[in-house]
């Protein structure tokens, strides 16, 4: 797919040049590798909505730097990302990015691929299958919610499935999880000679779940479980910052559980949808980002199938005269 | 001093056409607005009023099921009509509500689609003739990591056409209204899709267990596939919904309260 620019791109264009350039701000995203672990490299993205403003960046990315190269573990949310991500893992090591993993088929975790073209680049199958299928729709989206970063973005698919349980690179003995809660394909990855699990959106902390693919709030959970039961040092989220705590999980867990509550209970009461959406937000969760919003949204995402189950059928009447 | 009083007269005057203004002026400043009024209201009066409620989202995570509440109970007066359309829509009219029996509210719930960003209204017929004006501007450029429509053609409602669930559900508060939720099956094609003729239900008629109706609808292709409506009712222990499709299939359900 080819992605054109909208109409106010063009209109920007005619501006005197001083105010564009301000406006652009070079579409620098300011990558910052951390060193979170031994060897472990993470760009911590912003707890926000996908904006003009941060050209959505709003992913965690992490690497991790070995002697047979640097594993990378999601490319972000463009092709700019991608390219300069290459750059800042470029100034902490010398050596290339060998393998990459896409952890699931949402677009600020794969559309970096394109800087990443000499790595293998892996995805579970069903992943890869969704990239194929809804891949270009999805980065048309995100051009409309994030414009120009996006410029010359198009999708690069993951060209190798992981069927294995066990990844072994540079002395690194890598544990790869293969499970679905959040889209139905969705990888973690516990290193194991580091401590170091990176969870993907399986995990989300002090920033709202997104609920768009889920196959079910009830899945999801049934993975956290199993990831509660690994022996991990330093959980990496999806989104937010990493957990040395182990709250993580549990703040993951109990947002679900709080979550499938409410959208049951107001569906036996006969809530309306816009009536869940106003729903007070539970005290607990008063310090996690962008509560209210990813409410609604995972209302119009779930709501409907808690509505359905909560109606019963209903005895046809004979069609009434006119 | 009579410069002064003639001055004061004015200034009433002035003051009174502002306010008038300010009532008749679009809130929204939707460039549809002088279209759409005298197009849905012609010339009859009519005045914008917070207490016409028009509930929906900031903004449209599916523009294909977008949820709307219309509700003008707080308007006191009896209400003859109520008109719900969205501005920037290719086909603005949703629905018109004929509320015609005190045990159901003037107020509708329901999904529809939104084609862009817009203004979505609801015209309030009141008793003393004037229309009574709600609405709220939805965004539509989606939101977070969204997906497009995944729904692939799928020909399940060919086979479950006009199949309807509902339940009447206890007040929510005491003393609160109960609540009638119908969901049927059904494509609502708009027409507007290359080689998909415009298929949807035009009619509907809410009646209590005796057949007396409690509110008439007129319904347009807008209103989301699958429709799921949802009536505010006192009083009534067992409802009926009949509803009939532009190629003239009909459909009926009739539902029972809860332990009824
Ligand atoms: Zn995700």
């Amino acid at each position: 797919m080819r992605l054109r620019p909208p109409g106010w791109l063009l209109c920007l264009l005619l501006l005197p040049w001083p105010l564009w350039q301000a406006h652009g701000s070079g579409f620098d995203y300011g990558l910052e590798p951390r060193l979170v672990a031994p060897d472990t490299w993470l760009v911590e993205g912003r707890r926000e909505a996908f904006s003009r403003d941060n050209g959505g960046h709003i992913v965690n990315v992490a690497f991790i730097v070995t002697d047979a190269g640097v594993l990378l573990f999601d490319t972000g949310p463009s092709r700019r990302f991608g390219e300069q991500l290459r750059t800042a893992i470029a100034r902490v090591t010398d050596r290339p990015v060998v393998h990459v993993f896409n952890s699931h088929a949402h677009p600020d975790h794969f559309l970096g691929n394109q800087a990443f073209a000499d790595a293998s680049i892996w995805a579970l199958p069903d992943t890869r299958e969704q990239i194929a299928r809804d891949g270009d729709g999805l980065a048309e989206n995100l051009y409309g919610l994030v414009g120009d970063w996006m410029r010359g973005t198009e999708v690069r698919q993951p060209d190798r499935s992981l069927d294995q349980a066990l990844f072994e690179f540079g002395g690194h003995r890598l544990r790869l999880l293969a499970f679905g809660g959040h889209t139905g394909a969705d990888l973690a990855l516990l290193d194991e000679t580091t401590g170091v699990l990176l969870a993907g959106d399986l995990v989300f902390y002090q920033r709202a779940l997104t609920t768009p693919q889920t196959p079910g709030l009830d899945v999801w959970r049934q993975d956290l479980e199993r990831l509660a039961a690994l022996d991990y040092r330093l959980l990496v989220p999806g989104h937010g910052p990493l957990d040395r705590e182990g709250r993580a999980v549990p703040q993951t867990d109990t947002y679900l559980d709080w979550l499938d509550g409410l959208l049951s209970a107001s569906a036996e009461a006969g809530l309306t949808m816009n009536e869940v959406m106003q729903t007070p937000l539970d005290p607990r969760f008063a310090d996690i980002a962008l509560g209210r919003y990813e409410l609604q949204r995972s209302v119009s995402h779930l709501y409907p199938r808690y509505e359905q189950r909560a109606l019963e059928p209903v005895q046809k009447a004979s069609p009434a005269p006119e | 001093m009579e410069k002064c009083a003639k001055g004061l007269l004015l200034a009433t005057l002035l003051m009174c056409a502002t306010a008038n203004a300010a009532a008749t002026e679009d809130p929204l400043g939707s460039p549809m607005w002088d279209y759409l009024r005298t197009r849905f209201l012609g010339d009859d009066r009519y005045r914008f009023d917070d207490r016409v409620r028009v509930e929906l989202p900031p903004f449209a995570e599916d523009p294909t099921q977008v949820p709307v509440t219309v509700d003008a109970s707080a308007l006191a007066q009896p209400v003859s009509r109520i008109i719900l359309w969205a501005d920037l829509n290719p086909i603005q009219h949703i629905a018109t509500l004929h509320p015609l029996d005190d045990r159901v509210a003037p107020s509708l719930s329901l999904r529809i689609k939104v084609q862009q960003a817009t203004a979505v209204r609801a015209a309030v017929l009141a008793a003393d003739g004037v229309w009574y004006l709600g609405g709220r501007f939805i965004d539509a450029a989606g939101g977070g990591c969204t997906a497009p429509s995944l729904a692939v053609a799928d020909p399940y409602w060919e086979s479950h056409l006009g199949e309807m669930q509902a339940r009447l559900f206890s007040p929510y508060q005491p003393q609160g209204p109960g609540r009638a939720r119908f969901r049927i099956i059904h494509p609502m094609d708009t027409g507007l899709v290359d080689g998909i003729p415009e298929f949807y239900i035009e009619q509907a008629r809410l009646e209590d267990a005796n057949g007396t109706p409690l509110m008439r609808l007129e319904l347009s292709p807008p209103v989301s596939e699958n429709p799921m409506l949802s009536f505010d009712t006192r009083g009534v222990d067992a409802l009926r919904l009949w509803l009939r499709d532009n190629n003239g299939n009909s459909f009926a359900a009739r539902v029972n309260g809860e332990g009824g």
